[in-house]
């Protein structure tokens, strides 16, 4: 099973732009030290760790990695707002079909299912967290993605 | 725009290449100004500039019935530089969180130039936003007149100009395009504290280029540096005087909203009588501007004012204590209406209380009204003061680097 989920993912790596995304195996981190061109560190947490990559402009991704190798939360601060599609992974679409609500200008505050995304700031300065509640490592509150 | 406006345009500026060409030619500016240039005095002396109508009626509502609220609305006069070739658009969204004119390319009837880059391909910008939503286009130059105000050869952005290449991948951030459906409004009139709408970071060239600015030759449109002076810039700061910042004036609402408001936006901090600093706090902001709001004992740094937000965004429905609405999760909705309140820090250490309620927001929304001084969400990383802040205030908001009689900016006072 391993073996597929590996193909399988590589197959997906080939035909779009291979970003770590939350769900997705810790070992596809890497890719997004490549996509920003950024520095890369790694935190050990009680409980879990943290992978921190850093652009030259400022921008941070950091990505909060289970015992059991699954990133379980994202954060993100930079000039820009970060490719959601890409690091939502696959709760992507969960993540669209909600935000298509009228009457707003202004951050997002999306629940479904086990999703959570917040997002937040103003040009130059934009921040996102986002979660899910079925991948937290056990005795890890959501608390923790910040 | 709507017909009768553009032919009533077009009939001012026939009438006035017929009554006088040289008097466009002297004052260089846009058809139908009701402002006089400043005429010089002869013998050598400095003039003294004459003051120009610096003041533009913004209307806070909906342009379109039942789909938007807290919009906060002004017309904007565009002209082809240098020529009486203008155009006013009407309804473009006034917005302190960012910088630079934004106009839909659907709402243009007048041809502005394109900009180039040192490549001599066009060059592309993109805009995001915390919904999500990313705005696409063509760079090109435009005079660009408010009241009296004149900006002369200003980069602007053409949003989703017909011929121009798609958005790039880098730009469309998995969001949903800007245009007039999403928007609602004709274009985005960023008036924030920056004068660039990105600075320095797009400015060199390296690993750490952020996905703004675009060349885009027949090949594809990818990332580049490009200089501060051509990046897409906040018109005011471009003004030859009051040109310091903005003030934004809007009366006070009951809890119940109401049909809409109007207010007055006011160029220039302390250049004329009617935009004296008078009875309000500066509180200095960081380059991005962000200052601070301290709330149940906990400080926000990343905190900010934004007439482009439609609500009073900050913490979420667990550190709150508040549930979101059922449906839309974007919104707070208490059994009741919740009064609370803050204390804005600036980073020059000015603190004062402010004081704002949150209602629930699906009672609000299933009114007529468009205009609310207490809805509210969530939001991550600080306070977005959104335009329910507004309401019942003068707001300063000074540019970065701009000196004003109450220091130099970047700066919010109230």
């Amino acid at each position: 099973m391993k073996i597929i989920a590996a193909v399988s993912f590589l197959v997906c790596a080939s035909t779009v732009p291979a970003w770590a995304a939350l769900g997705q195996p810790h070992e596809s981190v890497k890719f997004d030290m490549q996509m920003m061109k950024g520095e890369r560190a790694t935190r050990e947490m009680p409980g879990y760790s943290v992978e921190e990559i850093t652009r030259g402009d400022g921008a941070i991704l950091r990505e909060f990695v289970s015992p059991q190798g699954h990133i379980f939360g994202i954060t993100w601060q930079g000039m820009t707002m970060p490719n959601l599609t890409q690091l939502l992974g696959p709760s992507a679409d969960a993540f669209q079909k909600a935000t298509q609500a009228p009457r707003h200008r202004g951050p997002l505050s999306v629940h479904v299912g086990d999703l959570v995304v917040e997002t937040g700031g103003h040009m130059r300065a934009f921040r996102v967290r986002a979660y899910r509640l079925d991948l937290l490592p056990s005795g890890i509150s959501e608390d923790v993605v910040q | 725009m709507s017909a009768p406006n553009l032919t009533a345009l077009r009939a001012r500026q026939v009438g006035a290449l017929l009554a006088g060409g040289m008097v466009l030619l002297a004052t260089s500016g846009c058809g139908g100004s009701s402002s006089s240039g400043s005429s010089g005095t002869p013998g050598g002396t400095t003039p003294t500039p004459t003051p120009v109508t610096n003041t533009v009626t913004i209307q806070a509502g909906s342009e379109t019935t039942n789909q938007f609220f807290n919009m906060l609305l002004a017309s904007v006069t565009v002209c082809v530089p240098g020529t009486s070739t203008c155009q006013t658009i009407q309804n473009v969204l006034v917005d302190t969180g960012s910088t630079g004119l934004r106009l839909l390319a659907s709402s243009l009837t007048i041809a502005l130039p394109a900009v180039s880059d040192a490549a001599g391909s066009p060059l592309g910008n993109c805009a995001t936003f915390s919904g999500n939503t990313y705005a696409w286009g063509a760079v090109a130059t435009a005079d660009v007149q408010l009241a009296g105000e004149i900006a002369s050869k200003v980069p602007i952005q053409i949003i989703n100009a017909s011929g121009f290449p798609t958005v790039p991948e880098a730009c469309s951030v998995g969001g949903t395009n800007t245009d007039a459906s999403s928007l609602g409004a004709n274009g985005i009139l960023g008036v924030g504290v920056t004068q660039q709408d990105c600075g320095s970071a797009c400015a060199t060239a390296g690993s750490g280029l952020p996905p703004v600015y675009f060349g885009c030759p027949s090949t594809g449109c990818l990332a580049e540096a490009v200089s501060t002076q051509q990046q897409v810039q906040n018109p005011v700061g471009l003004f030859p005087q009051d040109n310091n910042g903005v003030v934004i004036s809007l009366p006070a609402l009951d809890a119940s909203g109401d049909a809409s408001a109007s207010g007055q936006m006011v160029f220039g901090i302390g250049t004329q009588t009617d935009n004296a600093l008078n009875g309000v706090q500066v509180y200095t902001t960081d380059g991005f501007g962000n200052f601070s709001v301290t709330f149940n004992g906990s400080t926000y740094s990343g905190s900010f004012i934004d007439t482009g937000s439609n609500g009073l965004f900050f913490l979420n429905a667990n550190s709150l204590g508040v549930p979101t609405c059922p449906v839309n999760t974007n919104f707070y909705c208490p059994s009741s209406t919740v009064n609370y309140s803050a204390i804005t820090t600036g980073t020059n250490g000015t603190a004062n209380t402010i004081a704002f309620s949150i209602a629930n927001a699906n009672t609000l929304f299933n009114t007529a009204n468009t205009v609310f001084n207490d809805v509210g969400g969530p939001n991550v990383g600080g306070f977005d003061l959104g335009l329910p802040f507004f309401f019942g205030r003068t707001v300063y908001v000074a540019i970065e680097g701009a000196s004003t009689t109450g220091g130099t900016g970047p700066y919010y006072a109230f």
